[in-house]
């Protein structure tokens, strides 16, 4: 088994709203992280990892030419930012929380 | 080959203003863009013109203006804007008194019209027009046709290039796309084949206007860098090379802070985009999976490689609609056992609620400090916290219910636990203003150029 890392030590991310969706961009530090990400940041991992404030479906889509993934979230901010009881009414800080999360590093 | 450089003057309602006329002195630049317009922010500015029909758009970027317009004119900078919002003509005419003020005879200024679709709703809905929800799948705009007080269509770059074939110095829009405003210039200096074809070229500009049209977020703001970007006190606003092939470079102003980088430039190609293979504008459809970023100097990324597609057969248009009130309030607990202190908070606030009958259709709290943003993912405190700030918001029907939130909180002061502080004045509730994002065939929203002149 390899070590488990937080994904803030190989990738960075932004993100962002339109509506009641939320965007998050996980751009790899390197190659060998985009392949780790390619392989264990899956749409159902995202959609586990923000159980209890996404409500709806995660898509992922890849951007090979930036070594990128991008999620989307939906049903994510409550409402949206203009009628969100949430802190993070435009879900600016969903992609910090992504960096929480683990993946395991090869050996 | 031929270029044109495009400085991006605002990116949001409420951004900086030194970059802004920073870029106008020194970024050597032929064309200025000024975005204002967040989902939000057309319905606050429809509110302004149902009260006073002379406002309605938005009034710092005529103050911006006043400080830019001679500038712009000596040097033939052009402005685009979608500063009109709600009122476009109001907002061109007061820009023109501007002018006329500042001694600028001959400024040549085209007002772009069609895009607000209040008063032409009753017509599509006689018509069988639906507009069903694209967020929640509701089928129907009936359900809050009463409570619209906005419905604008966002649209591109048809009439803005007519303005400028026409001579245009500064053009403003309602609901136009923050992209439209770098779309446009390149049509008209380069005579791309549009829209008939010249797709990836069009794709590219699309492209690189959602690269620079934020501002700060592509010169070093809200990167994950933060740590090293230069004087970000002074960053500056970006900088679109467009070239006439289709590639670009993305720059800064230069001599300002900030950074311009491929990883400032990654940060954003991600930002608020979908499937990025079909990133869908008004103008066309760019493809961001095929380009290439390249670190070509300081604060210079070379873009290539860009793609697009034949413009979409809709437009989407927001709708908004009054959807009650948020009442919100906030107070601070402290050591020791200041996150036991914040759950009792919690329920005897909700014990309130219920004893003063409080009808509320949504409630939350959150303890600002321990979890209010990453929530269930947030690290549970391994120590005594020092203090935790509790803050409770609540979504309601009426004003005078939400207001019950804000007279509840001052409460906790003579009946909270020992050193419950920071109560203050509690904010004002503020209004809900829902949105219903929609689509509608493109041939239902013909724009309309209006030329007039200082």
């Amino acid at each position: 088994m390899g070590r488990k890392v937080q994904l803030k030590e190989i990738c960075y991310a932004r993100s962002g709203d339109k509506g009641d969706i939320c965007n998050v961009g996980l751009m790899a530090k390197d190659e060998n992280a985009y392949k780790i990400i390619k392989a264990q940041v899956t749409a159902e991992a995202v959609k586990k990892h923000f159980e209890g404030i996404v409500k709806g479906n995660v898509e992922r889509y890849d951007l090979d030419n930036l070594q990128a993934l991008n999620f989307v979230l939906r049903n994510a901010l409550g409402g949206g930012a203009t009628r969100t009881l949430m802190m993070d009414q435009t879900g600016k800080a969903f992609g910090n929380n992504l960096l929480r999360m683990e993946v395991e590093l090869p050996d | 080959m031929k270029k044109i450089r495009m400085g991006v003057g605002s990116g949001y309602w409420g951004g900086l203003i030194e970059p802004a006329i920073e870029i106008v002195e020194k970024g050597d630049i032929q064309y200025l863009g000024l975005e204002y317009l967040a989902e939000v922010t057309l319905i606050i500015l429809h509110k302004a013109r149902a009260k006073d029909p002379s406002k309605g758009y938005i009034l710092e970027a005529v103050d911006y203006l006043r400080r830019v317009l001679p500038t712009c004119a000596s040097k033939g900078i052009k402005i685009i804007s979608n500063m009109g919002g709600a009122n476009p003509m109001a907002a061109a005419d007061e820009v023109i008194r501007v002018a006329r003020d500042l001694g600028l005879k001959g400024m040549k200024v085209g007002v772009v019209l069609g895009d607000d679709l209040l008063d032409r709703l009753d017509d599509f809905l006689e018509r069988g027009l639906r507009f069903p929800n694209l967020d929640t799948g509701e089928e129907d705009i009936g359900r809050v046709r009463e409570r619209l007080v906005a419905a604008n269509a966002y649209i591109g770059a048809d009439s803005m290039v007519d303005a400028l074939r026409a001579g245009a110095d500064i053009i403003i829009t309602g609901r136009s796309t923050d992209n439209a405003l770098y779309v446009a210039p390149p049509i008209y200096e380069f005579g791309w084949d549009w829209p008939n074809g010249d797709w990836d070229r069009v794709g590219a500009a699309i492209t690189v206007g959602h690269i620079v049209e934020c501002a700060e977020p592509v010169t070093g703001g809200m990167s994950c860098l933060w740590k090293e970007v230069p004087e970000p006190w002074r960053i500056g606003h970006p900088i679109a090379e467009m070239y006439e092939d289709g590639t670009a470079i993305i720059t800064k102003t230069p001599g300002s802070g900030g950074m311009v980088n491929t990883w400032t430039v990654k940060h954003h190609l991600v930002y608020e985009s979908h499937d990025p293979k079909n990133y869908l504008m008004p103008d066309g459809i760019a493809d961001f999976t095929s380009l290439k970023l390249e670190d070509i100097g300081p604060d210079m990324v070379r873009v290539t490689g860009m793609k697009g597609k034949p413009r979409p057969a809709t437009l989407k248009v927001c709708m908004g609609y009054e959807d009650g009130y948020i009442g919100e309030a906030e107070c601070t607990v402290t050591w020791p056992d200041a996150l036991e202190k914040a759950q009792w908070v919690e329920k005897f606030l909700r014990e309130r609620f219920k004893i003063i009958g409080l009808l509320a259709e949504e409630m939350r709290f959150d303890y600002i400090g321990v979890n209010s943003i990453h929530g269930p993912r947030a690290t549970p405190p391994k120590e005594e916290l020092n203090e935790v700030r509790v803050r409770v918001a609540v979504r309601t029907r009426t004003r005078a219910e939400a207001l019950k939130v804000r007279r509840e909180i001052p409460i906790l002061m003579g009946a909270g636990p020992a050193g419950t502080t920071g109560v203050f004045d509690p904010p004002q509730p503020r209004a809900v203003w829902s949105l219903w994002p929609t689509l509608i065939p493109r041939e239902e929203v013909p724009t309309r150029l209006i030329m007039k002149e200082v």
